[in-house]
């Protein structure tokens, strides 16, 4: 249990709704452009509320026998895809949570997915294996087996897949079957994002630091000195600022000029605990992270990648995952007791469209 | 969170064919009320019959700094950080090893990723060997040499394979390298659970009470009697006995208690480790000095003992008194002084194997900064070869002693009991491939105060 106080929101964070799901809640998204929010469980329970609401549409238990490892809202927002210990993806359908399509992948776990940018694609990583299939579940490509299980994917363009594992970063063109790049690095990459123009990969590493590649001039730097490995990255929409975590503490590097080999990250301090979650607004320069400590902040920062807060709530637990919803005029937070909570976000004074209704 | 709360984790360790799986099964279908999540390495040949099972790649994740005691368990950390959220569902978690696995990294895991050591408690490391094979096998791989050296508990398992003497041999061989690690012997992996689970064998006082003597040095000599005596003069009689010579240390003013006795050994293997001066029959026997009686002659052989003033002398001899029938005699009056106090240490022997251990017990406050500075070193030095260190010490100025436990050249430092009344004192064991126990024991002794 956090040891931290409740409080009320604060700041631009207003009250919003709150629901249950059975277990420990890992995975969140927005859905049909945030007019409906599902949470996924840990032990496999999937559950569908009204975004705006929090009435419950739809839930089902036991999707994943042994447990949900992931879960992905595909981008138009109509299906999403759901995987876990039993090996099989589950592609289904929002408005009723119907499955379309089961992909049985094997024994190893599924613990990672991701539609590319244009939805026509869904990447699923399981132990060694990177498979695409496309949205109604036709298989379009296999990778090789990795040296190690696959730790992290991600698009960098619509074709393009990267894959993070022990010792590299590998970018496939999936469309060509070929192998575009390698980058070698001697360590556990433990999480992955890539700049939006996919020009810059980021990586956590087991060793407690942040690991860079520029793909355009193969120039690459290593930023150490976390007090824990950085499992939490996230870039801000103009791929300016990538915020990363790997304690209480927020390092915000900003790659405007010259950045940010030489220069000092910002940091932003409002946890007493470790980050179990961080994600940057869809648009703009707002970060928000959520604690192991049940606290959840949104922070808006400069371009140096300093900043303040500009609003906090409390989420009463562990932070299991946050989301933005797709306006950003909203942010849910799930926790380790099953709890939702989705505030409203918004400046507290409201006295200009008064003036004009 | 206090380490009550987290999930106790024990590691089961052994080569292929050493019955690791049958443990495993009789642990799991056994009534002890606990809830066992298996995380295996081996898809074995006996299957596991049980709700919460886990099979994972074997993956050892080496960082760039090349630095031994970051190598981690990647498929641990992946599967331990999931099971981190159902901890409804289990109480205790085993961890199976592939029978080539080096436990470091295994066991590295719980020190060196915050989030698993913020959630689990490496319990104890369990090592099954297959007494059949396993002088084989510890003459062919390094890994079943770490394997023993990492155990906190050693299962000698298929005992009815070979024969009573075969095994006494092999469990000294073991004893030999891992001074700390209790010994089993068990047919068909039988063994009692409550040997094998809840070890706590990172707790010290624990491992003493099952094992008194583990922090024993070996020491040069193997006995010592204190005798009371008046000013005079005296004879040190001997017999024949095993070797036609013996090795001995006179210390006057010796004291009687352990306490004493120690400190009284451990000037006697400093003064040990000085040339010896041969002394023959009839000559005189100096004291703080490192001599050699000869021995050949045949029958009674006297060498003399001055007394100045009424003092305790300690005698530190290489074998027992017994042995020699060795006697002190009063010559004025002909008469066999007893000692008051004997004292049987454990006799330094020879190692065949590269991994052993090595204790260090002294009396007395250390500076923790000339510890640090120490044991800094000597871990960044020898880290690869130091598997294992357990111990406490005596902080000055600090009421509570303070427990060490490492692996390699991670290190965890916490204060436990307070001393009360009892003296202050120091123990460490290192395990490790050809440490220098001389040069570890002198290193040490420059951190006392």
């Amino acid at each position: 249990m956090p040891d931290i106080e409740p409080f009320s929101p604060r700041g631009m964070f207003h009250e919003g709704w709150t629901a249950e799901v059975s277990d420990y809640a890992i995975a969140c998204g927005w859905a049909l452009k945030g007019k409906q929010f599902i949470v996924g469980d840990v032990a496999g329970g999937l559950f569908s509320f009204e975004g705006d609401t929090g009435k419950i549409i739809w839930k089902k238990e036991n999707t994943h026998s042994g447990g949900l490892l992931a879960m992905a809202i595909h981008p138009e927002g109509e299906i999403f895809a759901t995987s876990g210990q039993d090996g099989n993806v589950q592609i289904c359908n929002c408005h009723e949570g119907k499955v379309i399509k089961t992909l049985d992948l094997g024994k190893s776990w599924v613990e990672h997915l991701k539609w590319s940018n244009d939805g026509l694609f869904l990447a699923i990583a399981s132990a060694k294996k990177v498979y695409v299939f496309n949205e109604i579940g036709e298989e379009k490509w296999i990778s090789e087996d990795h040296p190690s299980t696959v730790s992290a994917i991600t698009w960098s363009n619509k074709n393009e897949l990267a894959t993070a594992c022990y010792g590299r970063v590998t970018f496939f063109d999936i469309v060509n079957n070929k192998t575009n790049q390698k980058l070698e690095w001697q360590g556990s990459l433990v999480s992955m994002e890539l700049s939006p123009d996919g020009d810059i990969v980021a990586c956590g590493s087991q060793d407690n630091s942040v690991h860079f590649w520029r793909r355009s001039t193969g120039m690459d730097a290593e930023m150490t000195g976390y007090p824990g490995k950085p499992s939490h990255l996230s870039f801000d929409d103009s791929g300016k600022l990538l915020a990363t975590s790997g304690s209480e503490r927020i390092t915000v590097w900003s790659f405007i000029g010259n950045g940010p080999e030489g220069t000092m990250p910002g940091e932003l301090c409002h946890h007493t605990e470790p980050i179990s979650s961080l994600a940057f607004s869809n648009k703009g320069m707002l970060v928000a992270s959520g604690s192991r400590d049940g606290s959840v902040v949104a922070s808006f920062l400069k371009n140096d990648g300093n900043g303040d807060p500009v609003g906090a709530a409390f989420a009463g637990d562990l932070v299991g995952a946050i989301s933005w919803r797709p306006d950003d005029c909203a942010l849910a937070a799930v926790n380790a007791k099953g709890v939702v909570n989705v505030w409203k976000f918004k400046v507290r004074t409201n006295l200009f469209s008064k003036g004009f209704k | 969170m206090s380490i009550k709360d987290k999930v106790p984790v024990t590691i089961l360790t052994g080569f292929l064919g050493s019955g690791k799986t049958t443990l495993l099964n009789r642990i799991l279908s056994e009534e002890h009320g606990k809830r066992i999540a298996v995380i295996e390495n081996e898809y074995g040949e006996v299957g596991i019959d049980q709700g919460l099972v886990i099979n994972a790649d074997e993956e050892v994740f080496e960082m760039s700094n090349g630095c031994i005691c970051c190598t981690v368990r990647g498929d641990l950390i992946r599967v331990l950080g999931n099971l981190m959220k159902r901890r409804d569902k289990f109480d205790y978690v085993l961890v199976e090893t592939t029978g080539l696995a080096d436990p470091g990294p295994v066991a590295q895991t719980f020190f060196m990723d915050e989030e698993i050591s913020s959630e689990f408690t490496l319990d104890g490391i369990v090592t099954l060997v297959d007494a059949a094979h396993i002088d084989q096998q510890l003459g062919r791989s390094d890994e079943s040499s770490e394997q023993v050296a990492f155990a906190d508990v050693l299962v000698l398992n298929k005992t009815d394979l070979v024969s009573d003497d075969a095994l006494d041999t092999l469990e000294s061989r073991l004893r030999d390298m891992n001074r700390m690690t209790r010994i089993i012997r068990a047919e068909n992996a039988k063994v009692p659970i409550e040997t094998v689970l809840n070890l706590s064998a990172f707790d010290l006082d624990q491992i003493l009470k099952r094992r008194p003597t583990f922090l024993e040095p070996e020491y040069p000599f193997e006995w010592t009697g204190v005798y009371d005596l008046d000013a005079g003069k005296y004879e040190l009689m001997l017999e024949e006995g095993p070797d036609p010579e013996m090795s001995l240390v006179a210390l006057a003013n010796q004291g009687e208690s352990e306490e004493e006795l120690k400190d009284g050994a451990e000037s006697s293997v400093r003064l040990y480790a000085e040339k010896a001066n041969s002394l023959v029959p009839g000559n005189t026997i100096p004291y703080g000095e490192h001599i050699n009686l000869k021995l050949e002659d045949k029958g009674n052989k006297s060498f003399i003992l001055n007394i100045e003033e009424p003092t305790k002398i300690g005698l530190f001899t290489q074998h027992t008194a017994e042995e020699f029938k060795m006697k002190v005699i009063k010559s004025d009056v002909n008469k066999e002084i007893p000692f008051n106090t004997e004292r049987f240490w454990q006799a330094e022997h020879e190692h065949d194997d590269e991994v052993g251990s090595i204790a260090i017990e002294r009396f007395g406050d250390v500076d923790p900064e000339k510890l640090n500075t120490w044991m800094g070193r000597l871990l960044s030095e020898k880290g690869v070869d130091i598997f294992r260190t357990k111990g406490f010490i005596s902080y000055s100025g600090n009421p509570r002693r303070i427990v060490f436990q490492g692996v390699h050249m991670l290190f965890t430092a916490q204060p436990d009991k307070e001393w009360g009344n009892e003296p202050r004192r120091n123990q460490l064991v290192f395990i490790g491939r050809n440490l220098n126990e001389k040069e570890m024991q002198e290193g040490f002794d420059k951190c006392l105060i």
